[in-house]
């Protein structure tokens, strides 16, 4: 079955490790949809996080250089110390622009940039995190009438990420990890 | 955001108020950073226009800010530690080394190259050139001044590049920073010894012209986090340049996570984290 969704994009921080190992764990290798992921990590670390998640994945993890074309049945981590966003054309570029939130990359400009591309067939989905990063970027997914979930804040390590997004925008879901799981698995 | 025919009058305006042109940027990237301007200084988009049509302190303060300079003293270590190992020993017998920053922002990244070249020895025989297309960056890479506080990590930086060797843990190169800048904390400054702001060729220069603004081959051209901002047309047109003006076996360095997408890949080897220019026949 065709879904009604073409991209699915993930903000976490602080307290997000362990969950997203979860969720991609759980995905067959023959999952469909791109999944993209926004995520705080230390700057200077280039290497050692795509290699951590990939111990867990059927699907390729894949930190896309700028201008890459997005493919589908991949994972795409945000490469450390650039803004991520997806280009009309469903290309990446990547920036250097000022931190935002103290972050970089800013979940709420990749999310910004997704919601502009995708509209309503984009999941934006906000996990465990300690800043409100994120917030404003899942209102622009709820704006363009895409799915938003939020991790349950009862269940998120650091809670402000999720709690922030909640105050911002009605989200459609609040989800577990195991909930999330199976709404990824059930959408195609 | 920005509509789509605001952007198309801002285009316009600086086209035919100016000689920039940034028809070929990246069309998301180029919207934001007109938004921030318009968000920045409360005006609109028909007001914006109408200013930079009529006052060209004002455009060129817009191209400043439109562009995207962030920039430190040996961003990302692991780069300037390949070009220590890897890149720079080669060139170690040649009587020159040309070394072209294209993009240099305020300087961090020609101060980082000289400071290396120094240590190995290869200092006098470098020859430096440096282009932005913004003044007002290079009026700053000239000056070697940077605030203190606000870029501590310049020196987590320098130690991991100067002072460290990461193939042998046990040896540590004693290299003061004073030796190269110094460090006023009272007035939060961070000053590049004289010796290295001298020695630069600086010239203001707009990659999109698609020329080299110097008559001169390259052994290296550094070009790093500048075409992101290109869409890929652009991008390729500025990889062909540099590859027309390197020295066979010479290398372009991109940012981290850039590479080569179009025809101008035919041009290049890929290193690890380098390009070196192939040996190729002339098509002419």
């Amino acid at each position: 079955m065709e879904s009604e969704y073409k991209a699915i994009m993930i903000g976490g921080s602080a307290g997000s490790f362990q969950v997203v190992c979860k969720i991609i764990a759980a995905l067959p290798a023959d999952y469909p949809l791109p999944i993209i992921m926004c995520l705080h990590r230390l700057k200077h670390v280039r290497s050692g996080f795509v290699e951590a998640l990939s111990i867990k994945s059927k699907l390729p993890i894949i930190e896309p250089h700028d201008k890459e074309p997005l493919r589908n049945g991949r994972i795409y981590l945000a490469p450390a110390n650039y803004h991520m966003y997806i280009e009309l054309g469903n290309r990446f570029s990547l920036s250097t622009e000022d931190v935002i939130n103290h972050s970089r990359p800013s979940i709420d400009l990749s999310f910004f940039s997704a919601s502009y591309n995708y509209k309503r067939k984009l999941v934006g989905i906000i996990l465990s995190g300690a800043n409100k990063d994120g917030a404003l970027g899942l209102k622009s997914v709820a704006d363009g009438g895409g799915l938003t979930i939020v991790q349950d804040p009862k269940e998120c390590q650091v809670p402000t990420m999720t709690t922030a997004s909640m105050n911002a925008t009605k989200v459609d879901h609040i989800f577990t990890t195991k909930q999330i799981i199976d709404f990824l698995l059930k959408l195609t | 955001m920005i509509s789509n025919d605001d952007i198309a009058k801002v285009l316009a305006a600086f086209k035919t108020a100016s000689t920039y042109d940034f028809s070929d940027y990246c069309d998301r990237s180029f919207a934001r950073r007109v938004d921030k301007i318009l968000t920045d200084n409360k005006i609109s988009a028909d007001l914006f226009v109408k200013q930079l049509m009529s006052d060209r302190d004002f455009l060129e303060k817009s191209v400043r800010d439109i562009t995207v300079n962030t920039t430190e003293l040996f961003r990302d270590p692991q780069m300037w530690l390949n070009l220590r190992y890897q890149v720079l020993p080669r060139f170690k017998d040649k009587p020159t080394i040309k070394i072209w920053h294209a993009g240099c922002s305020s300087g961090q990244e020609i101060y980082s190259m000289m400071i290396l070249l120094n240590e190995l020895g290869m200092f006098d025989k470098a020859q430096i050139f440096a282009t932005d297309i913004n003044t007002a960056v290079i009026e700053a890479a000239q000056t070697g001044t940077y605030k203190y506080m606000f870029n501590l990590n310049y020196l987590d930086n320098f130690d991991k590049v100067m002072r460290e060797n990461p193939y042998n843990f046990e040896q540590k190169y004693d290299v003061p920073y004073e030796k190269y800048f110094d460090i006023d904390k009272r007035k939060d400054v961070i000053q590049m010894n004289d010796f290295l702001c001298k020695k630069p060729v600086f010239r203001k220069h707009d990659l999109v012209s698609g020329c080299n603004p110097f008559y001169h081959q390259f052994d290296l051209i550094l070009c790093r986090n500048v075409i992101i901002y290109f869409n890929p047309k652009l991008q390729n047109k500025v990889i062909n340049m540099f590859a027309n003006n390197l020295s066979v076996n010479g290398f372009l360095i991109l940012g981290a996570s850039e590479s080569i997408l179009g025809s101008a890949n035919s041009s290049f080897e890929r290193m690890v984290g380098f390009y070196r220019k192939k040996q190729t026949i002339s098509m002419f």
